[in-house]
């Protein structure tokens, strides 16, 4: 049986996302909206673990804390303070209120995961540990239900630099038969398929104890909203809009199923640090970097490392944003007394001399070069 | 006056905006406006105590569109209506009023902050009142679209 959650917060967009932090584990995330609601649920569902946040109305986190705690059979549930306000006044006010822990917003998901791993063991939905995460480029098997062969063969074009099998099937019934024999990873069903199948699927899978947790990706054509609100509505995990955008197909999947990624861009090599820009960057892969940052440059320092070196050698150009992602980089790096360099093509390091921002970096075209500058 | 309030703001905003939406900011004085024509979204936390006064940020419906996708982890297509905004709005207002009352805290303005509101329409300004202390700093997000974060303080 999975770990019951409980997030006590008036923001529903906290809640969300504390629900989509949890999302690829074995756990149930509950929500209450304030501390009347919060200890109602508990009281029903004895929760293994709560995440509460301070200021709320009707009943704040701080009189919601010490009902738990003044009531017997709920006293002994972990709580984790969610808190906006990082001053020392405030964290000695919840530290001494008899939590586990806190965490100051803003955070980051992996922070909060990070934070209830130390209390409960988290597993994900393959029954794999948190700590042990599948990679990448570990195998994965994908079902795909479309009725145009074009579709499959397009898919697997669109992951062919990934060990992921993609199976296609052209029919809603054969699907639920081939996921019944053996559980994928993931599944992927059009919902333009005849008849409404692709929707009478996902309700299938929703209703079977094997497969109710499952994640289901709705395919849909760019401008079929209406598919696109019911795939919302009904709770599939994500919705995949054609023509497909794989650089960000590959990054939901990665998202839903846990699967750490972080090997791409940061990689320990020569005594230093190296994190590689790759050539198809962009917003999703800033993003998917910056959330990997803190843990990789402690991972370094943890190591005994003491340099940095941001690889650009794949990027043909640089523009002010990549250059603010860059200044983030190094400034976190500094903060933990490393080093950094930039390595890059002759345009590249050209480019980089024409801002203001850039004019201190040490540039360089190899990353022996770099070293012996460092 | 507060000394270094506009660099609290800057501070506050820095960290938010790269931990909740992977954004990297630049600061720029006060003096963009957003357009009358376009939708606003503003949001408004409240501090009392040893200190007094109001935080506001506030932008176009459209960045506040994008904020929302980028914090939820969703495309524009799935926010389900402005609650959704809203709620990000005053969220994203709330962590920047908690940065700001930490620092106020330690430096002795002890003071506790109200739960968000939001206000979203057209043609409306925030303008202080007479006699309030205004801070702010217009802060841009990925070089792009940008936000206005506003401090009205009660002066003590």
């Amino acid at each position: 049986m999975g770990i019951k959650i409980l997030t006590v917060d008036d923001s529903r967009t906290i809640r969300l996302i504390v629900g989509r932090a949890f999302k690829s584990f074995d756990c149930e995330v509950m929500e209450a909206a304030n501390g009347v609601e919060g200890l109602a649920v508990a009281s029903r569902e004895r929760p293994d673990v709560i995440i509460l946040d301070v200021t709320m109305p009707v009943m704040d986190g701080t009189e919601m804390l010490s009902r738990l705690k003044s009531t017997a059979d709920l006293k002994a549930i972990p709580v984790i303070m969610l808190t906006a306000e990082a001053g020392r006044e405030n964290v000695l006010r919840i530290a001494r209120m008899g939590v586990r822990d806190y965490l100051v917003k803003p955070f980051k998901e992996d922070q909060i995961v990070e934070r209830v791993s130390r209390i409960v063991e988290l597993k994900n939905r393959g029954g794999v540990t948190a700590k042990s995460k599948k990679r990448f480029d570990d195998p994965l098997k994908i079902v795909l239900v479309d009725d145009k062969t074009a579709i499959w063969d397009q898919f697997k074009a669109g992951v062919s630099d990934t060990p992921w099998q993609i199976d296609g099937l052209a029919q809603a019934q054969a699907a639920l038969e081939n996921i019944g024999q053996k559980v994928p990873d993931l599944v992927i069903v059009s919902t333009s398929l005849p008849d409404g199948a692709g929707f009478w699927l996902f309700q299938k899978l929703r209703s079977s104890v094997k497969t109710e947790k499952l994640p289901i990706f709705a395919l849909s054509v760019k401008t079929a909203l209406d598919d696109q609100a019911r795939a919302q509505q009904v709770g599939f995990t994500g919705i995949i809009t054609k023509p497909i955008d794989f650089t960000d197909l590959k990054l939901k999947i990665s998202r839903v199923l846990g699967l750490d990624a972080s090997y791409k861009y940061y990689e320990q090599k020569s005594g230093a640090l190296v994190v590689n820009y790759p050539a198809a960057y962009n917003q999703s892969i800033a993003n998917d970097m910056a959330a990997h940052l803190q843990e990789k440059v402690t991972e370094a320092v943890d190591a005994g490392l003491d340099k940095l070196v941001v690889d650009l050698t794949q990027l043909k150009s640089v523009d002010m944003p990549l250059i603010e992602q860059v200044l983030n980089v190094m400034k976190y790096a500094a903060e933990l007394s490393l080093k950094s360099g930039v390595i890059g093509s002759d345009e590249v390091r050209q480019a980089c001399t024409n801002f203001e921002e850039t004019k201190e970096w040490l540039l360089a075209s190899s990353l022996d070069d770099i070293l012996k500058l460092m | 006056m507060i000394k270094d309030m506009e660099e609290m703001l800057k501070s506050a905003a820095n960290e938010v905006f790269a931990t909740m939406l992977n954004m990297s900011v630049t600061f720029e004085p006060p003096d963009q406006q957003l357009q009358d024509s376009q939708t606003h979204v503003a949001g408004a936390v409240g501090f009392t105590g040893k200190f007094n006064g109001v935080i506001y940020l506030y932008s176009n419906l459209d960045f506040a569109r994008k904020m929302t996708c980028s914090m939820l982890g969703l495309t524009d297509d799935q926010i389900e209506g402005n609650e959704m905004i809203n709620d990000v709005v005053g969220e994203l207002t709330n962590m920047h009023a908690g940065h700001l009352k930490s620092r106020l805290s330690d430096r002795g303005h002890s003071c506790v902050i109200t739960i968000p509101a939001v206000v979203c329409g057209r043609d409306f300004r925030i303008e202080p009142v007479s006699g309030a202390e205004r801070y702010a700093v217009c802060v841009r997000a990925n070089n792009t679209n940008f936000v206005l974060l506003e401090m009205l303080v009660k002066p003590e």
